[in-house]
């Protein structure tokens, strides 16, 4: 049937109709939902659906004591686990009033760059494949796993390094460590051209996502969208640098940002950020063998630890945005209580209900990966 | 003449396995490595699937929370037999760490019968790989029949669904009808639960197309 | 604006807003708490936003004081153009279950609120949604609330797992258990550390055991 002949048909009305996206789909991140209704194409409306990967984690940290919580932190963000442990400690640090050796906290500057570089490159690949490009998606997963690597000889894991402990991280570095971490970040950024040429500024992957899911700067203000959404929304803010925290202070990077605050946008953004990472690692690597000290500050007997009445409100930016922790001592062995924001709590849920309304259905998915959603985040 | 016939399907089943692409928990984040080039488990043929239909392995990767359990059970009734089922990551096996947690299942195998657990949190992508094999080779003895107690015990499974999803809990499939059809009707297929569900079962209706 | 003009604004506002105590303000630190009575909040809030560019709501926390029969509501705010961060810490009646939503002036309260009234129980007025998120599919009481024991539920609930099975007995029997000991394992090459001591002489230690 030509396409002029086809106009002419007239169609009966068509009807709204739901479908759901998820839980089991292979364009939504994790595992989570969205039930869409659709008019032809175009999503008219939409709502998002949590709480399948909810395990209660504010509740069973109460229940646990100080130390054992450690344990259960990085669960809460599988790809990008090791904020979440520094972020913890942070804020009973905070409470205790306990001070951090300096080499610690280089430490943990690294390994909190190493998981944003891990992290990234997980999301770069999840975000090809839901264009249909799977060479990215394969090279970005591999080249992850060489970061797994490095976690898995200096904390002992692969993806849950529960590596820190309130008072500093836990042991020293394996010999020649350093060295194969400016390895691999050599070679990481020696594979950055292949990936501008098959995924950056490949012209399926610019037509895909370019004008897809635009958040404005004043709309991101407005639904508090943080970390690399809101950059790419071209307001520089970053946690690391507007409320350092550990020795963010004394390194040199900047903070990439973009304009246009769509998909393409978001995805520029977070590769500037995996290159300020690695200038980040770079810097701590050269600083490390220089500074000494001990790893930790004691901390008395953890089984039957009390930190003191207070409470801390302690921020990282995580690779999805501002990660927080509210901890809430009354003097006992167990957190009275432990709130949890999760950087994807916002972006996840009432913006991405808004970006997809209007657009068509095979860029929900494309919405959802540029947005860099992390589902347990949201769910805790 | 047959039994030359079942080794051979058994020798053809366990290699080319599809696995359902659903990431239930936190042990999904090992997959990709697993599926991709570094472990790549396609050179086992295996790899992933879509939809539940075209599935023979479900995976259950970690601790599966109440609401997510109600969409496996939903799923593992969709796929086709044979159907085999994995349990990853502790928490399938015992509650692992979220064992005071309100909010998960703890034992999977009380819900659906399990072939093989593979242990850890998380198991490394060497242990899924391992694991797989072990599957593959369970299969090729015709020892992977866990799905066939499902019919000859669906009594006891759906006693401990309704028991966790309550009372009106039911599925658009008709796993009694689907064991005569098998032949697989057990001691355990029908009892107090199946009756309650027919109680309560109201029949499935078309849906209702609007164009 | 810089962050000199922070203070005065805070004093001054003491003197506008009854019964609002800066609890502790520690600018170089970034962190300040203020205390308020509940029906003042939404006076304070259009306050911090209009006049201090406190435009972004990083959270809502809810504390639950169950021997005071209080929620604690807290509203971390935070100003991009003082990089201040601003804790208001207000308490709630935990019988009455209901208070003010604060959607019209931030809107990432939406969400706060919405996971506060499923984990809490209380309810948020003028809130565009307070249907459940996460536990639509959960019959008990709000979760979060201390008076609801998760581990009398899960006891209730669930069964468990037989730990020592009579596979394993035998084999511990037969002098097996662990595969690799830890002298061999890959990464076992470690160098020795300054370790804390654990012993307890630490200050906090003896602070622990009075």
């Amino acid at each position: 049937m030509r396409a002029e002949n086809y106009q002419q048909i007239n169609h009966p009305p068509s009807h709204a109709f739901e479908l759901n996206f998820g839980p089991n789909h292979p364009g939504i991140e994790g595992n989570y939902a969205l039930q869409v209704q659709v008019e032809g194409d175009t999503v008219v409306q939409a709502r998002a659906d949590g709480g399948y990967l909810h395990r209660g984690f504010e509740k069973l940290m109460e229940q646990r004591l100080w130390i054992q919580n450690i344990a259960l932190v990085p669960r809460i963000c599988v790809p990008d686990p090791s904020p979440m442990e520094v972020c913890y400690s942070m804020a009973v640090e905070q409470i205790a009033g306990i001070e951090v050796p300096e080499r610690a906290q280089w430490i943990r500057v690294m390994q909190l760059e190493l998981s944003r570089i891990a992290a990234h490159l997980f999301t770069f690949g999840g975000h090809a494949a839901t264009t249909g490009m799977y060479s990215p998606m394969f090279w970005g997963v591999a080249d992850r796993d060489l970061i797994l690597d490095l976690f898995e000889e200096f904390t002992g894991g692969r993806i849950y390094s529960i590596y820190n402990l309130p008072g500093g991280v836990r042991r020293e570095l394996p010999e020649g460590f350093l060295q194969r971490v400016t390895d691999t970040l050599d070679y990481i950024e020696s594979r950055l051209p292949d990936y501008d040429d098959l995924f950056f500024k490949n012209r399926v992957f610019i037509k895909r996502a370019k004008g897809v899911g635009v958040t404005e700067q004043a709309m991101a203000l407005e639904y508090g969208v943080t970390g690399p959404n809101l950059r790419a929304a071209g307001l520089p803010f970053d946690v690391r640098r507007d409320d350092p925290y550990l020795v963010y202070e004394q390194l040199e990077f900047e903070v990439p940002t973009e304009e246009a605050g769509d998909a393409w946008a978001r995805t520029l953004v977070r590769r500037s950020e995996l290159i300020e990472s690695i200038r980040i690692v770079r810097q701590v690597v050269a600083a490390l063998p220089d500074i000494g000290g001990p790893l930790r500050t004691p901390i008395p007997n953890p089984l039957a630890w009390r930190v003191p009445a207070g409470e801390s409100y302690a921020r990282v930016e995580s690779s999805k945005g501002e990660l927080a922790y509210y901890v809430v001592s009354d003097g006992s062995e167990k957190p009275w209580r432990v709130h949890v924001r999760g950087p994807s709590s916002m972006h996840a849920v009432q913006v991405l209900e808004e970006l997809v309304k209007g657009g068509r259905i095979e860029d929900v998915a494309q919405t959802m990966f540029s947005l860099d959603a992390c589902p347990p985040e949201v769910d805790r | 003449m047959s039994r030359v016939f079942d080794e051979l399907t058994n020798f053809a089943r366990a290699r080319s396995l599809f696995i359902l692409h659903y990431c239930t928990g936190c042990g999904a984040i090992e997959l990709p490595p697993v599926m991709t080039s570094r472990f790549d488990m396609e050179r086992l043929g295996v790899s992933p699937m879509v939809t539940p239909r075209q599935a023979d392995i479900l995976l259950v990767t970690g601790y599966v929370s109440i609401k997510t359990l109600k969409r496996v059970m939903l799923t593992y009734e969709q796929m086709g037999s044979p159907k085999y089922v994995i349990g990853i990551c502790s928490c399938t096996v015992n509650g692992g760490m979220y064992w005071q947690s309100y909010a998960t299942a703890k034992r999977l195998d009380e819900y659906m019968p399990v072939d093989l657990y593979i242990a850890g949190c998380m198991p490394r992508p060497e242990a899924v790989i391992s694991g797989l094999r072990e599957l593959m080779k369970k299969i090729e003895q015709g020892e992977a029949n866990s799905w066939k107690e499902y019919y000859r015990n669906y009594d006891y499974y759906l006693g401990n669904q309704q028991h966790l999803f309550g009372d009106q809990w039911q599925t658009p499939v008709d796993v009694i009808g689907e064991a005569e059809h098998y032949g697989l009707v057990g001691d355990g297929t029908r009892g107090e639960h199946t009756a309650l569900l027919e109680q309560v079962q109201h029949p499935l209706k078309p849906l209702e197309m609007r164009l | 604006m810089n962050m000199d003009a922070f203070t005065p604004w805070l004093d001054a506002l003491c003197g506008r807003i009854d019964g609002m105590v800066v609890a502790c303000s520690d600018l170089a630190q970034r962190r300040s708490r203020i205390d308020l009575p509940s029906e003042e909040l939404t006076t304070l809030l259009e306050a911090a936003k209009g006049e201090m560019g406190f435009v972004h709501l990083s959270a809502i926390s809810c504390v639950d004081w169950i021997e005071e029969g209080e929620f604690e509501l807290v509203y971390h705010l935070w100003s991009y153009e003082q990089n201040q961060l601003l804790s208001i810490h207000i308490r709630v009646a935990r019988d009455l279950g209901r208070f003010q939503s604060v959607y019209d002036l931030y809107r990432p309260a939406g969400f706060f609120e919405r996971d506060i009234h499923e984990m809490y129980g209380l309810y948020f007025e003028g809130a565009p949604d307070m249907e459940k998120f996460i536990l639509t599919e959960w019959n008990g009481p709000p979760p979060m609330r201390k008076d609801f024991d998760s581990e009398a539920f899960v006891g209730e609930t669930f069964d468990w797992q037989q730990y020592n099975p009579e596979w394993l007995q035998e084999i511990v029997a037969a002098g097996g258990g662990v595969v690799v000991p830890p002298t061999e394992q890959r990464f076992s090459q470690r160098k020795k550390v300054d370790g804390p001591d654990w012993s307890g002489d630490h200050p906090q230690a003896k602070r622990g055991q009075e």
